[in-house]
């Protein structure tokens, strides 16, 4: 019998280019950024090791803290909203424009657009004296509408309704794909029964989506954490901070003030943070999901 | 033997040629600055610099300003910094104190220095060490629609202005037509941006900072001077709420026809005259003085573009070379555009800079700025507390906004900015 690395070595010979690059380039920075965290230091200065005073600080700073409330307020409505969204989008087009390739197309153009280019669209639409919104507001009579980029009751959602609209055609696909699997006879034995659209779409679809539902659910409050080209085009984290979530907080603070090293500390709250939700997802998977 | 002597001598001499022709082919100066556009017109000088040393080949690389700055102090964390590079006067201050400029003050003598603005040759020396030496410097300045002030029939504006005549004057030029209560034309512009209320704080005399830079403690002119400038929007309506203006580049409201007076930097000219064309007639004057101030106590507010050694040049003789070169006689006046003033006093004064032909039409008021005592308005970490580019919604620009958009009082934003910007220092 040929030993077990004999028979491995040639697999490994052949994966080894990738295995180098994925060290070099990815989980040496990942290790070093989290010793990173524990330093002060100035990119362009010497490091000086500060023990725990960057996650310190980011846990009392009242700034921080506006930081982490506005990531979570963005993911509260960015998580549900989108997936609401691409989930009646789907069932749309799955039922009432099942052949509509356009219609497909046209939902899943925004996700591959240029961010910064859309973003910029959405910014003069938002403008506040000459944006398409505020002059369709005032022609239906509303003339007070509100300066909504520069308002802080607005800014953030106004990132959110972007990033959906952005992202609800990725989801959307996603989803399609899974109702697609559904067997039909489910729906007609149901409609024989007399139960009715709503119905059925709780009964039915949600049950047989949920695996599709959790895999979006997942890829949804990731993303909802890694906001950035939307707010930095959109509103560069203002009025005020008032838009200013953790990853733009991280870029601000790595690539703007040069603080690589409280930088690194945030990303890796970031990271647990991150961790942490997705573990407690992975824990209430089996009430939820039909394997 | 006297011929093998006569032949040795010019082999060796010939070998000797051969060697220093050698070293200088193989020499090479690096350049790193942040302006792409720039570097375009920088190239007639950097071949000037070439062909005047032979074998010298200038290495020269520009980025955006976005890009310059990561990409230049991840350098700076390798050890490997160009022999030149651009330095402003923002980050001058952290990057001489982390070691990484070369002191300059061994190779300039004092009569080459007389040949620049001392104002701006001042903003290099930090500590005893002069580290970097201005190529321009650029101020902010009042800039005034002449054809709005003569069609209201405001005279304009005087050197000996007070900050009322300077009010009365907005006033005047605050246009409602059709009474909505939204002018339709505002007597200025301004928001919590640096250069719209740093020149009105140190023309009244004030600081934002200690004596040693290390921490915020607004000074009670600074204070006065940010109660009148938020006056001028809450109070008396005749500058709008940033929040208004949402949607607007900042720098195009002014040419665009809807203020009549803007404070700003003097790097705004050419984007007047782009903007504006000769839709109308403009000119700049420098922000009046404070009623706490006079004219000997009041500063003006200006900074440099620099260049700099990196501290590990293996020919910082020759890179100093190459850096009088490109901040002196090596540039001409259309090297500057629009409002970047050459700190090379010879090419400042020349027609050909101050171009009398093109607006603004007294174009010499910037080299006047050149010569009063000067503040530039920077610490350490500056970006973080006063809420700079990608960060300008934070800090002290995002706590004036709000007082702006009429959310926030001023003694509470002036607490906020203060106790967010020491955090920012003590760190």
């Amino acid at each position: 019998m040929t030993p077990a690395w004999q028979r491995y070595a040639p697999a490994l010979i052949f994966l080894l280019p990738a295995l180098v690059g994925l060290a070099v380039f990815r989980l040496v920075p990942i290790l070093w950024s989290f010793v990173l965290s524990f330093y002060d230091w100035q990119i362009f200065d010497q490091p000086s090791f500060t023990g725990l005073d960057n996650y310190i600080h980011i846990l009392t700073s009242p700034v921080s803290g506006q930081v982490l409330l506005n990531t979570a307020v963005f993911g509260l409505i960015y998580v549900p909203g989108s997936i609401i969204l691409s989930l009646i989008l789907a069932s749309v087009l799955n039922n009432a424009l099942r052949s509509s390739a356009f219609f497909r197309s046209a939902l899943f153009v925004p996700y591959i657009t240029s961010t910064v280019a859309v973003t910029l669209a959405w910014k003069w639409i938002f403008s506040t004296r000459f944006g398409l919104l505020n002059n369709a507001l005032a022609w239906i009579g509303i003339d007070a509408a509100p300066a909504w980029l520069a308002d802080p009751t607005y800014a953030l959602p106004a990132v959110a309704i972007v990033s959906i609209w952005k992202d609800v055609g990725f989801y959307m696909i996603l989803l399609l794909a899974g109702l697609q699997t559904i067997d039909p006879t489910y729906y007609e034995a149901a409609r024989i029964d007399g139960a009715r659209v709503l119905r059925r779409f709780f009964r039915i679809t949600v049950p047989l989506l949920s695996r599709s539902l959790f895999f979006v659910l997942i890829i949804a409050i990731v993303r909802s954490t890694q906001t950035f080209e939307i707010t930095y085009a959109l509103t560069e984290g203002g009025p005020n901070r008032s838009s200013t979530t953790l990853a733009y907080f991280v870029y601000e603070n790595a690539f703007i003030h040069f603080q690589m090293g409280y930088a690194a500390a945030l990303a890796y709250i970031l990271c647990f943070v991150l961790g942490l939700l997705t573990l407690v997802n992975f824990y209430f998977r089996r009430r939820w999901v039909h394997e | 033997m006297t011929l093998t002597r006569h032949l040795w001598v010019p082999l060796m001499a010939a070998s000797a040629l051969a060697t220093t022709m050698a070293a200088a082919q193989d020499t090479t100066l690096t350049y790193m600055m942040w302006d792409p556009a720039q570097l375009e017109t920088e190239q007639a000088a950097i071949a000037e610099f070439e062909a005047n040393h032979p074998g010298v080949t200038v290495e020269a690389l520009a980025m955006p300003p976005a890009d310059y700055w990561p990409r230049l102090s991840a350098l700076a964390a390798a050890g490997d910094l160009p022999d030149v590079f651009a330095m402003s006067s923002g980050f001058v201050q952290s990057w001489a104190e982390a070691g990484n400029l070369a002191d300059l003050s061994g190779l300039i003598t004092d009569e080459q220095l007389a040949q620049y603005y001392d104002s701006a040759a001042s903003v290099g020396v930090i500590g005893d060490a002069r580290v970097a030496f201005p190529q321009n410097w650029v101020a902010p300045v009042m800039y005034y629609n002449i054809d709005m002030f003569d069609a209201a029939g405001v005279e304009h504006p005087q050197r000996d202005w007070t900050w009322d005549d300077f009010l009365a004057a907005a006033q005047a030029l605050t246009v409602d037509e059709n009474d909505d209560g939204t002018p339709e034309q505002y007597g200025m512009w301004l928001y919590g941006r640096y250069a719209h209320i740093e020149p009105w704080i140190f023309r009244n005399g004030g600081r934002l900072l200690n004596d040693d830079m290390s921490a915020i403690d607004p000074s009670p002119e600074a204070v006065n001077a940010l109660e009148f400038l938020t006056s001028l929007v809450n109070e008396h309506g005749v500058a709008p709420a940033p929040a208004d203006m949402e949607g607007i580049r900042q720098q195009d409201v002014f040419p665009l026809g809807m203020a009549a007076m803007w404070v700003d930097g003097s790097w705004n000219i050419a984007n007047v005259r782009d903007v504006a064309g000769d839709s109308f007639e403009w000119g700049i004057a420098q922000v009046p003085v404070g009623p706490d101030a006079t004219e000997e106590t009041a500063r003006a507010y200006a900074w440099a573009d620099m260049l700099a050694i990196g501290n590990n040049s293996e020919q910082p003789d020759l890179a100093w070379e190459f850096i009088q070169h490109m901040v002196g006689e090596g540039r001409t006046a259309s090297d500057f555009l629009g409002g970047k003033i050459p700190a090379f006093q010879a090419i400042a004064e020349s027609e050909d800079w101050l171009e009398a032909d093109m607006q603004p039409a007294n174009k010499d008021l910037l080299l006047e700025i050149g010569t009063q005592p000067i503040e530039t308005g920077f610490s350490r970490d500056w970006s973080a507390w006063r809420g700079y580019a990608a960060s300008g919604s934070g800090g002290m620009n995002g706590e004036l906004d709000e007082v702006f958009n009429g959310r926030s009082e001023l003694d509470e934003a002036i607490e906020n900015f203060v106790a967010y910007g020491n955090d920012v220092l003590s760190r």
